[in-house]
Order: structure tokens, then C-alpha cells, then sequence
């Protein structure tokens, strides 16, 4: 458990409030239970960039005077990137921390079973991270609410770009072009698969080989020789860390060649790791997942957007020291800004406080227009009776390649900033021969 | 036809078994003659491959260097294991002794989580590609073969040759009757650790080459490698050896037919047969 406060210091405010006096007032705070694995392989795997984006989005919101006059208690637990401690720090926040709401959660295989279970006891729930569009699809969850992208959106994207730039760049038409999906076993894996699937066959793509495999695997070999017989053009890959690592350094050494490789979000969002791993093998992957904040035009977005990013940026970057701002953070500081800055106030102004039903309904009032996130998207939720009714409509992920170990989006048209390199060019220890 | 991928993949099986034989070498040595089970055994590994990396690429040893210390350390930390932790339990009930052992285990991954945080960390060394035919191979892998042959070879000889040695199989056969005759067992359970320790130095060295280090890392072979453990009869250093070779068979293999996932699914069935037809292991004493 990572606590921001310590038991000693609650117990210790508690115990002052009866002399706070005219004080109490600017007292007044609402727990919120942050769910990330900081540690265990999920952690490396984006986790901890996510909730460091967090951390500082419910920092800044508390440096500005709270919400409403409340100022942000946030109570953080360590997933331990294992379901069962997830599920655990979930039911100990909630009874015995007594939250007010539950953030967070960078895992689908957490998400998925958390989300079932608090909303069956009516508490509310705002999902950061995890992406599995099973998450919600059909289960018609009323205190669950997810501004993120969701897994059929990254599996559609990736597809759709390859079907529009096929033609120019590959010289083969969308109905040529050879297709393997990869992908790890969980839901999110799973997931993003799915819409891999379903998008390649809408897009008449030639499937070649579809192959799940465990995160924990210790060897791949047998894949990558699989993925050699077939001959794929391009590679649709979901997973996380190490077996992205593992995937890249077998494919190396079993001589798997592609004209491109496309991962989802995670371990392919860690550009400054792939980078340090691989050197100069980890330029042109491609990786789909909402964008991070700062590759985006700031006069695109919705005035005072860009200085929020910018210290984002700077405040991730004094902490880590790292040179990249991964999408993660972005994800984890942004999903916490839309929560804080529009839901919550608006709960609290509009629907007399923050009980679960008072953060639902601001919840299934939001109305954010495209633009009006640092991530460019809009929010606004599918109502109760929906097939996906939690989940956020307006969300939209990108494509990004990392050039030279920059990251440049290249998908969609309307918003990218580099041409995409594709086929890899000739020498890269990828490029086909 | 003749199908070259299936014969890279059976080749590629067998580079695989030599890595699990790599890891079962040292796990079945210490059971065999201290009738502990180390469940801690893939963390060692792990904290060896911590060691190279730490002094290879934070204070820029030389590799050899670097791996001959990570092989000293962790033969090292064998020992403080079985002072520090399998003595005090020696002789009280087996549940015990895995207890202690699954806590060093929880233990040694918090404590590389504090000391070297939850980055995943590699040499950045690139080894070369083994190129056959149409056939690829990793030169990581056939190193790690190779050792794991070296290594059985070296240790039957010592085991087999020298005195120390035979007093090691004395104390695995009877461990009540060889103090009578003079034999020291506490000497021989250290140094059966120094060795299982460094056998596990041994593997990390192989595997630092071939995977990024995580505090986490332990996970995606103990498993496996007490599975080898046990399908070749605990304590059984040849039938391990042998386990780890049809273990490594199957996931290739079964996993280049079917599935990757029905590759173990395959192993992991076999090995549930075998526990009901030989439960003491395919090559049980």
C-alpha cells in the first residue's frame, strides 16, 4: 500500500477537528481511492507513468484551492499488477478507508472485475487507464464511468490506417495486404484483438495468423516461426512488459522480418524503455493509443489547455528525469483533470455533493466538446440502457511512430505531424530483405 | 514436403530445454541433498541477473567480469540462504521449510523493487544471429545449451571424481548414517548451496542475455523450472535434465502445431499424467 497520508496523521487530523474552530471550512475534503500497480510488471509497463500523472493533475487541483471549496484527499494502493490484491486494496478503500470514489486502475484484467464489483454496491467508480472495451459492453453499468479510449477504438485504428495508406505506400490494396495479430491473452490484449479482427474483415484484409499468448511467457520462438511461415505485411501486436521486449529481441534473433509493426498502448507507449532496449531498432514502430498531451497543437484545444500540458510535462519530467512524456501520463493526469474540473464541481453545485448517484447524474451530464481535453477528444457517456453506457462516445486514439526516438502522430490526416514510414526502410534489422 | 519451420522449431525446443535444464541443475542438486525445495530458487537467478547488470552497465565491468562476480554472489547468498533461513527449520515438518522458503521469496522481490525499482534493465548487448539454411537460431540460447551440458558434465564429474563429491552423494543417500562415519553434514549442506547458488549464477548469466531483468522476472520460470523439477523425479539431476528437454518439446513444438498457448497447455497436461502414472517423477530414485 503507498498511502498519502499515514494512519498515524488521520487519526491525528481527526483528533483536531473538534478545536479547528472557523477553520473547518476550508477542511472540508473528498477521499478519492487511487487504484495503479506501482509495482510488479505493470508498473514498467506504464502503470506508474499513469498514476505520476494522476498525482500531479489532483496536486495541481489542490494548489488551486480544491473543488468547490473540498480539497482533494487522495488515498493510494498498490495493484501489485495482481487481479486479487486489486480487488483487495478496492474493498479496503472502500470499507475500511471509506473513499468517496475509486480512480484509477491500469490494468483490463483488474478493471473488468472491479468494475462489476463496485458498481453492484453502488459506489462509484471513475476508470483512468485500462482500455478493455469489455470493461462495459453489455453489462450496463450505471456507477462506472470511463473517459479513456476504449480496446475496439485501438483495434479499428490500427487498421483503418493501414487501409489508407496501403495503396501509396505498400503498393498493395487493403484486400492484399497480409495481416498477423498477436496479442497477450487478458482482456485487454483480447480486446484490442477483437477489433483487430473485426476491422481487418470489414476492411476485406487478409488475416494470416491470429495467436494469443500469456504476458508471462518465457519464450516465444514458436510464434515468431509461425509469424516467418506466414510472411505477414504488417503486425498487429497487444501486449504489455516484458513480453513486448521479449517479442522484439526473438523476432531479432528468428530473423522475422515485417514492412510494419503496430502495437497498442502499454509496453509500445514506453518509448524512452523500447529506446534504451533497442536503440535504433525501436525507430518507426508504430503505437496506437490516445495521444500524449504534448504532441498536440495547443491552438487546437480549448484556450489554457496548452499551459496545463505544458506543466504536465514539466512536472513529470522534474520527477522522472525521463526525456519522453509517455501517452500513459497523459492518460492518467487527464482523465483526473476532466473528473476534477467539470464532473465533480458540477456533481457538487448541481446535484448537492458526491454520493455515488450525485456523481452519476454529473457524470451522464457531461458535454465536452472535441477540443476540450488535453488529449484533443470530447467526453460525453452512453446513457443507462446502452450497450456501452458508462463508456465515453466522443474518445479517440491516434496512431503514433517513434522517428529518430521522437514521437510523431501520423494518423488521423487532420492531425498528424509527420508522414509515416512505411515499409521500414532497407538496413533497418526489421526491413524485409 | 520437408517443413523447415518445424525443424527450427524442434531445434529451438531443444535450445529452450537446455535453459530449463540450466535452471533445474542447481534447484535439483540442493533437494537432492538437503531435502529442501529452494522456492525462492527463480529469485536468486533473478538477483544474479540484478548483479551483472548493476556492475556491467552501471559501473562498466567487463562482462566476464561482471558475470563471474554476479556467479559469486549469488552462490554466496546460497549459503547466507541455507544458515540464515534452512537451518533453524531443518528437520521440523516439509511445510515449513517451504513456508520459509516462499517468504525469502516475497522478500528478495520486494527488495529488488526498492533497490532497483520496477524498470525493466538490460545489458544492451546484441548477440549475433545464427543463420542455417532458412533457419534462424539465438546464439544466447545455444550458449545457454551449451553450458547447461557443460554444467551436468562438470557436476557428474565432480560428483562422481572427487572426494567432497562422493561425500555430497553419501549425505543424498543417508543423511543419519554418514555423520557416524565421520562426514560433517552441516559442511556438506553449505557447500551443496555455495554450488546450487552458483548453478543459479550460472543461469542468470545465460539469461541476462537473453531477457530484460525485473523484480518480477522470477514468475515466468519457477514454475516451470519445479514442474522440470518434478516430471524428472525431485533430487534427480539427470532425469531434470531430460524433463527439461520433453518439457521444452512440448511448448515449442505442440506450440508451432497448435497455439502457442496449447503448447504448455500440452506440457502442463503431460506433466498431470505423468504425477498419476510415475508420481515420484519420470527418472524417480
Amino acid at each position: 500500500m503507498v498511502a498519502h497520508l499515514t494512519r498515524r496523521g488521520l487519526i491525528g487530523t481527526a483528533g483536531a477537528l473538534p478545536f479547528a474552530g472557523g477553520a473547518l471550512a476550508q477542511q472540508r475534503e473528498i477521499k478519492i481511492g487511487v487504484i495503479y500497480d506501482y509495482t510488479g510488471p505493470f508498473a514498467g509497463g506504464g502503470s506508474l507513468a499513469a498514476a505520476i500523472g494522476t498525482k500531479h493533475a489532483i496536486e495541481m487541483i489542490n494548489e488551486r484551492g480544491g473543488v468547490e471549496g473540498h480539497r482533494i484527499n487522495a488515498i493510494f494502493a498498490d495493484a501489485q499488477s495482481r487481479t486479487e490484491v486489486a480487488i483487495n486494496e478496492a474493498t479496503r478503500l472502500m470499507e475500511q478507508e471509506r473513499v468517496d470514489l475509486l480512480m484509477g486502475v491500469f490494468s483490463s484484467a483488474h478493471c473488468v472485475p472491479l468494475a462489476q464489483r463496485v458498481n453492484a454496491q453502488r459506489r462509484f467508480m471513475w476508470a483512468n487507464v485500462c482500455v478493455a472495451s469489455s470493461v462495459f459492453k453489455d453489462r450496463n453499468l450505471e456507477y462506472v464511468f470511463r473517459a479513456q479510449v476504449h480496446s475496439d477504438q485501438f483495434g479499428e485504428a490500427s487498421c483503418q490506417f493501414i487501409a489508407d495508406v496501403s495503396q501509396e505506400r505498400l503498393r498493395k490494396r487493403p484486400a492484399d495486404v497480409r495481416v498477423a495479430i498477436i496479442y497477450e491473452d487478458g482482456p485487454y490484449g483480447a480486446g484490442v484483438a477483437a477489433g483487430n479482427e473485426a476491422k481487418a474483415r470489414q476492411l476485406g484484409m487478409r488475416i494470416v495468423l491470429k495467436e494469443g499468448y500469456a504476458a508471462t511467457a518465457p519464450d516465444l520462438s514458436s510464434l515468431v516461426t509461425k509469424l516467418r511461415r506466414e510472411r505477414p505485411d504488417v503486425i498487429l501486436h497487444t501486449g504489455y512488459n516484458p513480453d513486448i521486449t521479449l517479442f522484439l529481441r526473438q523476432s531479432r534473433e528468428l530473423g522475422l522480418r515485417w514492412s510494419a509493426l503496430i502495437g497498442h498502448g502499454a509496453g509500445y507507449g514506453q518509448i524512452d524503455r523500447l529506446k534504451q532496449t533497442f536503440g535504433n531498432d525501436a525507430d518507426y514502430i508504430f503505437n496506437v493509443d490516445p495521444v500524449a498531451a504534448q504532441l498536440l497543437n495547443p491552438a487546437s484545444l480549448r484556450p489554457g489547455l496548452g499551459d496545463i500540458t505544458a506543466e504536465m510535462v514539466r512536472r513529470y519530467r522534474a520527477e522522472t528525469n525521463a526525456t519522453e512524456v509517455p501517452p500513459h501520463t497523459s492518460m492518467g493526469f487527464n482523465q483526473t483533470w476532466i473528473f476534477l474540473t467539470d464532473v465533480l464541481p458540477r456533481a457538487i453545485r448541481n446535484h448537492g455533493g458526491f454520493t455515488p448517484d450525485a456523481l452519476r447524474q454529473a457524470a451522464l451530464a457531461t458535454d465536452i466538446p472535441e477540443g476540450g481535453t488535453i488529449q484533443g477528444y470530447g467526453v460525453r457517456f452512453f446513457p443507462a440502457g446502452t450497450p456501452m453506457a458508462g463508456q465515453n462516445e466522443r474518445s479517440s486514439p491516434v496512431v503514433m511512430q517513434y522517428v529518430g526516438g521522437e514521437t510523431k502522430i501520423v494518423w488521423p490526416a487532420a492531425i498528424k505531424t509527420a508522414e509515416p514510414v512505411i515499409p521500414l526502410p532497407a538496413g533497418h534489422a526489421y526491413a524485409a530483405r | 514436403m520437408f517443413d523447415t519451420f518445424l525443424l527450427e522449431s524442434i531445434i529451438n525446443g531443444i535450445l529452450l530445454g537446455g535453459v530449463l535444464a540450466l535452471l533445474a541443475l542447481g534447484l535439483n542438486l540442493v533437494f537432492g541433498v538437503i531435502d529442501v525445495v529452494w522456492i525462492c530458487y527463480a529469485e536468486l537467478v533473478m538477483i544474479g541477473m540484478y548483479t551483472i547488470w548493476w556492475l556491467f552497465v552501471f559501473y562498466g565491468l567487463p562482462l566476464p567480469v561482471a558475470i563471474g562476480a554476479g556467479i559469486a554472489v549469488v552462490a554466496l547468498l546460497g549459503v547466507l540462504l541455507h544458515i540464515l533461513v534452512i537451518q533453524p527449520v531443518l528437520g521440523t515438518a516439509p511445510i515449513n521449510q517451504l513456508l520459509v522458503t516462499g517468504g525469502v521469496l516475497f522478500f528478495l522481490q520486494a527488495a529488488a523493487t526498492l533497490v532497483f525499482g520496477i524498470e525493466f534493465r538490460n545489458l544492451g548487448v546484441r548477440m549475433p544471429v545464427v543463420e542455417f539454411g532458412d533457419m534462424f537460431f539465438s546464439f544466447a540460447r545455444i550458449l545457454a545449451f551449451a553450458t547447461a551440458l557443460v554444467g551436468v558434465l562438470l557436476l557428474w564429474l565432480f560428483l562422481t571424481r572427487s572426494y567432497l563429491g562422493t561425500a555430497i552423494r553419501a549425505i543424498s543417500q543417508d543423511r543419519e548414517i554418514m555423520p557416524l562415519m565421520g562426514v560433517d553434514p552441516r559442511r556438506i549442506y553449505l557447500i551443496t548451496s555455495a554450488i546450487g547458488g552458483g548453478m543459479a549464477g550460472v543461469a542468470a548469466s545465460l539469461l541476462v542475455l537473453q531477457y530484460d531483468v525485473h523484480p518480477a522476472i522470477g514468475l515466468s520460470f519457477g514454475p516451470i523450472t519445479f514442474m522440470v523439477c518434478v516430471m524428472g523425479g525431485l533430487g534427480n539431476m539427470l532425469g531434470g535434465f531430460v524433463a527439461a528437454f520433453v518439457f521444452a518439446q512440448f511448448i515449442s513444438v505442440g506450440g508451432y502445431f497448435f497455439q502457442i498457448e496449447w503448447g504448455y497447455v500440452i506440457a502442463f497436461a503431460f506433466f498431470i499424467a505423468m504425477m498419476f502414472i510415475r508420481p515420484k517423477g519420470l527418472f524417480s530414485r
